[in-house]
């Protein structure tokens, strides 16, 4: 094969399934806190959406996904609140975050930068001089947006601190067995309240990263999926953060493949290259079976 | 006691009131204003028929929904389900060209066919390997959305290559319009009918009763004998074939072909008809009106005020939290459960 198809396609892959990534990683603390947030879904719209805002009229990218990261922080503290304080079903309250976050991003993008595509400010891709211009690896490794490498030391970061540290211990405590967490005098509330917050945040900078660094717009619906393709990479990496993140990495692989497939054979409908990722996460989840009881 | 109810119920209903309020408020619009459009338009002349119109595929999917809720699944899959339901439904449709009404019977039973093969998968996926029906659902949406779209541009493409859309069902296939001078159609019987069945399998039958063990204790189920695998795949596939249903009926109904986002959103919708009428059957049907009056009215809204019609969203989403809610507010005794 083409070298230089070959880096096109792992250099886009990254960029593809950053988004994923990003929302993959707080979603593992989440999960491993014992609550799933299946609406990052929504929160990544309504964050994609407050990130593109932000930028247009602040003309700056950064201040969009600071405005993205807060709407994430709130929309998941709702979804704490739904679920911890209410006792509200956590699939339930995910499915409204979903509603509500397509409703949202399309409402406000019609009376705000309007529902047709329009190029906002973004965050171009890091230039590290020589080192981007290595062939193969400078733009695989050394060519992508700021975000990705924030993305990659979150990841390790969040996984060091579930797996190597006392904190963490605490939330797996809370994951395993509320039960007993509780009765080690671990305030478990207050754990999984936090995990649930930081997911929200990575959510958001997940949604952000679309429309920000990957799009240039906000287009209504663009999230298409990823949240909950972001679900399936932590059900993947069961909650170890890092493993999500490369699973995401892997849907983007897959999206970016099937991009350049469309191009290779134009005869072939392109329905059939589109619903490849989707595909993708049902056979992952089917291979990566596992025992564990029942989601509901 | 009463007071904390009270205080609660107060916040719960001022959440849901609040809500759209403010989001109507920011299109500068005024709150009451669209109220009274809204429900005047959905019972004048023109608009009770076309709430109605909407309720037929709203009560069908939430009625899947509730199926697969009672047994503790989570169908996400309505709106990928009702394609598979309409595609499979078109597809055979021109065989029943001269059938009569046994032809529209199996155009029906075809579309339920399709979502309920759709479903099963889901359900077989979930026992076999594990995967969850949410996930495997929601995927399943987005694929079907793509297959369709090919479809409807080629082998089912409409002769006459105008409009993205596939060739028109037979006349024995369509479902006659019940109410001259509007678009109201037989599918609001056959929606009614499934209310019925519903609520007999519910109540009268071993699979209704198992499905709901099944729901509220997966382990006592298993410790009582109970089929548990061969249950969640049935139930998926009835409440997949519901959707299905839902599928054959809109193509029947309205469009009479398939076209693109037909029936889109429905799916979600469903699940939060199913929720606030708390998954009992008789409530649906009134679960679907009131979703059909937002449906219905959106499109006037957007006409008259102005207002952008994915406000439904909102409100659908204020309204499955202000529900899921209300049992915070008002827990139902023990001696009342």
């Amino acid at each position: 094969m083409d070298p230089l198809l070959v880096t096109g396609i792992l250099a886009a892959g990254i960029r593809l399934g950053m988004a994923i990534g990003l929302a993959s990683i707080g979603e593992s603390a989440s999960e491993r806190a014992g609550v799933f947030n299946i609406g990052i879904e929504g929160i990544m719209l309504s964050a994609a959406f407050v990130a593109a805002w932000g930028s247009v009229r602040t003309g700056s990218p950064w201040l969009g996904i600071a405005f993205a990261m807060l709407l994430g922080l709130i929309l998941a503290g709702f979804h704490a609140l739904m679920v911890l304080v209410l006792g509200v079903n956590q699939f339930i309250s995910g499915i409204g975050m979903v509603i509500f976050g397509y409703g949202f991003s399309s409402f406000a993008a019609r009376l705000t930068i309007g529902a047709k595509p329009t190029s906002i400010p973004g965050l171009p891709p890091i230039d590290l001089g020589p080192l981007s211009h290595i062939p193969v690896v400078g733009p695989i490794l050394f060519g992508q947006s700021p975000l990705a490498y924030i993305a990659l030391v979150l990841a390790i970061a969040t996984g060091w601190v579930i797996n190597r540290t006392a904190l963490g211990l605490e939330i797996r405590a809370c994951g395993e067995s509320a039960e007993v967490a509780r009765t080690l005098a671990i305030p478990v509330k207050a754990r999984q309240t936090a995990c649930i917050l930081f997911g929200g945040i990575t959510a958001g900078l997940g949604g952000a990263y679309l429309s920000v660094v990957q799009v240039h717009a906000f287009v209504d619906g663009m999230v298409a999926g990823r949240g909950f393709l972001a679900v399936a990479c932590v059900m993947l990496g069961r909650t170890r953060p890092l493993v999500a993140f490369f699973a995401s990495l892997g849907f983007g692989l897959a999206e970016a493949t099937q991009i350049r497939l469309q191009t290779l054979y134009p005869g072939l409908p392109y329905q059939f290259l589109v619903i490849l990722p989707y595909l993708a996460a049902i056979v992952a989840l089917v291979i990566g079976h596992r025992r564990s009881e029942r989601l509901a | 006691m009463t007071m904390v109810r009270v205080v609660r119920l107060g916040l719960v209903l001022g959440f849901a009131a609040l809500v759209p309020s403010l989001f109507v408020l920011l299109a500068g619009q005024n709150p009451w204003r669209v109220l009274t459009t809204l429900l005047l338009y959905a019972l004048g002349p023109q608009g009770w028929s076309e709430v109605l119109v909407h309720a037929i595929p709203l009560t069908l999917i939430g009625l899947g929904v509730a199926f697969a809720l009672r047994a503790g699944l989570f169908n996400i899959g309505g709106d990928g389900q009702l394609i598979a339901g309409a595609v499979l439904s078109v597809f055979f449709a021109p065989y029943f060209a001269g059938w009569g009404i046994a032809g529209l019977v199996a155009f029906l039973v075809f579309g339920f066919a399709g979502g309920a093969a759709l479903g099963a998968f889901v359900g077989y996926l979930r026992e076999r390997f594990n995967a969850s029906e949410i996930i495997v659902t929601i995927m399943l949406n987005y694929v079907a959305v793509q297959l369709v779209s090919y479809l409807i541009r080629g082998p089912m493409e409409d002769p006459v290559r105008f409009f993205p859309r596939s060739y028109a069902i037979p006349p024995d296939a369509v479902l006659p319009v019940i109410v001259q001078g509007t678009r109201l159609h037989a599918g609001l019987i056959v929606a009614l009918i499934m209310v019925v069945l519903f609520a007999v399998v519910q109540r009268q039958t071993v699979l209704g009763f198992q499905s709901s063990v099944v729901g509220a204790n997966p382990g006592a189920a298993t410790y009582a004998g109970f089929r548990v695998k061969a249950l969640t795949i049935i139930v998926m596939a009835i409440s997949g074939g519901l959707a299905g249903l839902a599928g054959a009926v809109e193509v029947g109904g309205i469009y009479q072909r398939i076209e693109d986002n037909m029936g889109e959103g429905f799916g979600l919708a469903g699940i939060a008809v199913a929720l606030i009428a708390r998954l009992e059957a008789a409530a649906i049907p009134f679960a679907a009106c009131l979703f059909g009056i937002f449906f219905a009215g959106a499109g006037a809204l957007q006409r008259e005020l102005a207002l952008p019609f994915p406000l439904v969203w909102v409100v659908e989403a204020t309204v499955i939290f202000a529900v899921s809610a209300l049992h915070w507010a008002m827990p139902i005794r023990k001696a009342d459960a």
